[in-house]
């Protein structure tokens, strides 16, 4: 299982070009697909889960599923917080190598910070590492 | 293990910076829900992801949160 550092800035340093670099996209901002189920909003401890996402998807594909931001934006364009489609703009560019094979998505909300540490964040890592294969992971929120 | 080069788009940076990320964005003045701008700017979406991803190759500055100006945002 994938450790996280605890006491250091977690900073991985990256030494080739960015055109032969494949991404992922990280999301806590509550995007997933439309056939998986939604992150669980009615437990006001939040939603320790993830969910894949393909990077074949598209944006009517995607939905929002989180109660502590207002998403009215991100459910007219799920781009404002997940790039899927500025990251193939960037891959076909030839900025980036390309896309990784999986994204992920979760709801950032939660009272267990510890197990959402702990537990999700490495799971996540561990997915990124063994699964998605991508060089470089980029973050975002709601 | 081997890390994983990460980037993070921040649109909390006060709330971000406590967490020290790696390598982070915030694009001056966008709001929560908003981390890539508003709906349907493509252009200025891929400007933002292009920025966020260019830090990857900038001199390091681990926890600290870079700001960038987008005016048409």
């Amino acid at each position: 299982m994938s450790e996280l550092s605890r006491k250091c800035v977690p900073f991985t340093p990256y030494d080739r070009e960015l055109s032969r670099a494949t991404v992922a996209l990280v999301t806590a901002a509550g995007v997933h697909q439309k056939d998986q189920p939604p992150f669980n909003i009615a437990d006001e401890l939040g939603d320790l889960t993830f969910r894949i996402i393909s990077p074949e998807a598209k944006v009517e594909d995607l939905m929002v599923t989180h109660h502590h931001y207002d998403h009215s934006d991100a459910d007219q364009d799920v781009n404002v917080v997940f790039p899927i489609d500025p990251i193939r703009v960037l891959a076909s560019e030839g900025f980036i190598s390309g896309v990784a094979r999986e994204h992920i998505g979760f709801m950032g909300y939660t009272m267990q910070l510890k197990r959402m540490y702990e537990e999700t964040a490495p799971q996540i890592a561990e997915e990124i590492d063994k699964r998605s294969r991508a060089d470089l992971v980029v973050l975002t929120g709601g | 293990m081997r890390g994983i080069p990460t980037v993070l788009i921040t649109v909390s940076p006060d709330v971000s910076r406590q967490m020290r990320p790696p390598r982070s964005l915030y694009p001056k003045g966008f709001r929560i829900g908003n981390s890539l701008g508003r709906p349907l700017m493509r252009e200025l979406q891929t400007r933002v992801l292009r920025d966020a991803l260019s830090l990857i190759k900038e001199p390091p500055r681990p926890g600290e949160i870079i700001e960038r100006d987008y005016s048409d945002y």
